[in-house]
């Protein structure tokens, strides 16, 4: 049976360069401080991270829900934010509809989606045009695959 | 895994348990109890912050003396580049190594030919690596114990290659054995080190390492004794005949400013100096904010291994000398030029087996939920604390107190604004000397 044991919720800003990593971050640090295995909390991170700089780089704002339970951990990412016109384009690797300023700072190379579903043991993706975008991963705490 | 044996030791006699060590160590691995400092051994990445902050010395570091050389047939100096920088003008390379065949040893060894060979390895491991980056030098003991210990998701990303001081005591090793006909056992390869850190990481080597080398002297151990010795032979030609000691700039520059990027041209490259800015970069990396990096070289010390805790001369004017004695020499010769391509092909320059984390004890025991509940505990633990950070509990912060307690190691009341019995016990331990 899972049992919910840790439920974290984060608000999250479009446009917030500034503080972008800092909760995934905080997420990874409680995972650490849970002696989580080190290759879960790298996917953790790279989840996270990649999601949360979606947010910042294109919706207004976000809830980042992190729930633990005793076999899995579950990251959900809901925004509001302008949505995905065709999802599965924004799945293909090398897809993005970044602009010139966010891939001179080093993002927008059409990676963050492919790479949260990559490191997810489960991901499901739901967006409504001009409403937002919901993500949902789930990564098991015993598996590496 | 071996209990790992810290280079620290707290003299409890001279310790008056005045917190400021523990206020200083980044890694939050001291606490005062009953009046006296006490280290963490799980915590403790050895970098020697707690030692220089110590008012009443009562820190000592793990050393050899000239004396502990005596068991060996056939004793070979290592030295650090660093030493080379350290001592007044007019002291030649030729002097110093004079002086540190005076002091005891048979020879001298130049490792230069290992630094080009190690950074050729370097190059060939940062080319072919396809996970994540950048890779991690493991040049500085403390870095490759600070990821061990806080960033256990990194440690893959040290690089498993030897480093030029350990390449050199093998080398040292063969040769001499083979030259003199002595059993490897009674030659030593005797580092002279910068700092107590390497000290450590030679006596009893990271996860996965093996050192070559069989022990260490401090520059400050050997310099009166060479900078003595040196002063009578200033500006003369060497004595000993031994050749020259550094033949190109490569040696010097490893510590001068450049570490090894300028060998690694074709990769992006960066050098970070200092405890605080490596833990700030390394934040960094956790949070994917660097990306375009292949390479990172991180030195705990301020500008390298020239501000070592076991130096002698003001790192700037290390650096100085550096750059005049380097403005002499060609960047290769073709005598090292020589070497490096008749070994590099024979010898392998991979670690025995890769660092692995070492992640701080204390949540290591009981259920996911158990550790759930403990981190819980801190956290409410923690609201209920003031926040001042004093350090009067005998943790460095309110955090790490909660964090104690929620491991059983210390009382929500240690806190001096929660519990007047604090207070008292602190008054008996601090102010019975003046009563």
């Amino acid at each position: 049976m899972t049992e919910e044991l840790l439920r974290r919720t984060f608000e999250l800003r479009g446009r917030d360069f500034e503080n972008a990593g800092e909760k995934s971050t905080e997420v990874t640090s409680i995972l650490k401080e849970l002696d989580i295995d080190p290759d879960v909390i790298l996917r953790v991170g790279v989840v996270t991270f990649e999601a949360e700089m979606n947010v910042v780089m294109y919706a207004d704002k976000a809830i980042l829900s992190f729930i633990l339970t005793d076999d899995e951990i579950a990251i959900e990412v809901a925004d509001q934010g302008p949505g995905i016109p065709n999802i599965e384009l924004a799945m293909q690797p090398g897809y993005s509809t970044a602009s010139d300023e966010m891939r001179e700072m080093g993002f927008g190379y059409g990676m963050g989606l492919p790479n949260i579903k990559k490191n997810s043991d489960e991901f499901f993706l739901e967006s409504q045009v001009g409403k937002g975008t919901k993500v949902y991963c789930m990564i098991r705490l015993n598996s590496n695959g | 895994m071996a209990e790992l044996t810290h280079g620290f030791k707290i003299d409890r006699e001279k310790c008056k348990g005045c917190l400021a060590c523990m206020r200083v160590c980044p890694t939050h691995a001291i606490r005062v109890k009953d009046g006296k400092a006490r280290y963490k051994p799980d915590h403790c990445i050895d970098c020697g912050v707690c030692l220089t902050a110590c008012p009443w010395n009562s820190i000592g570091a793990t050393t050899w003396s000239v004396e502990d050389l005596s068991r060996f047939k056939f004793k070979v100096a290592v030295p650090c580049p660093v030493l080379f920088g350290q001592f007044p003008t007019g002291i030649t390379p030729a002097n110093i190594v004079d002086g540190l065949l005076t002091l005891g040893f048979d020879a001298v060894w130049d490792y230069s030919v290992e630094i080009d060979l190690v950074a050729r390895a370097i190059q060939e491991y940062v080319e072919k690596w396809k996970g994540a980056t950048p890779l991690i030098s493991i040049s500085c003991p403390v870095v490759v114990r600070l990821v061990q210990v806080s960033y256990p998701r990194m440690a893959d990303q040290l690089i498993p290659i030897q480093l030029p001081r350990e390449i050199a005591g093998r080398e040292v090793k063969r040769r001499y054995s083979a030259d003199l006909g002595l059993n490897r056992d009674d030659i030593a390869a005797i580092y002279i080190t910068p700092c107590q850190a390497k000290t450590i990481s030679i006596l009893q080597p990271a996860e996965g390492a093996v050192s070559h080398l069989d022990g260490t002297l401090g520059i400050t151990d050997v310099y009166n004794a060479v900078l003595a010795y040196a002063s009578l032979q200033k500006d003369e030609t060497s004595k000993s005949g031994h050749r020259p000691i550094i033949r190109n700039s490569t040696f010097l520059r490893l510590h001068a400013s450049e570490g090894l990027g300028h060998l690694l041209p074709v990769h992006r490259y960066l050098r970070v100096t200092g405890l605080a800015n490596t833990i700030h970069v390394f934040n960094d990396i956790e949070k994917g904010k660097l990306r375009n990096v292949d390479f990172l070289e991180a030195y705990s010390c301020w500008s390298g291994c020239s501000g070592g805790n076991l130096t002698v001369a003001n790192v700037y004017v290390t650096r100085s000398k550096f750059h005049s004695l380097a403005r002499n020499l060609p960047e290769m010769d073709a005598e090292t030029q020589t070497e490096v391509e008749r070994r590099y092909s024979i010898e392998d320059f991979t670690l025995d087996a890769p660092i692995r984390p070492r992640p701080i004890k204390g949540r290591t025991a009981g259920t996911l939920k158990e550790k759930v509940q403990m981190v819980q505990l801190a956290e409410s633990t923690l609201a209920g604390l003031p926040g001042l950070n004093c350090g009067l509990c005998g943790a460095p912060t309110c955090k790490e107190l909660a964090r104690d307690v929620s491991i059983g190691e210390a009382a929500k009341q240690d806190c001096i604004l929660l519990s007047k019995n604090r207070l008292q016990e602190l008054q008996r331990t601090y102010l019975r000397e003046t009563e």
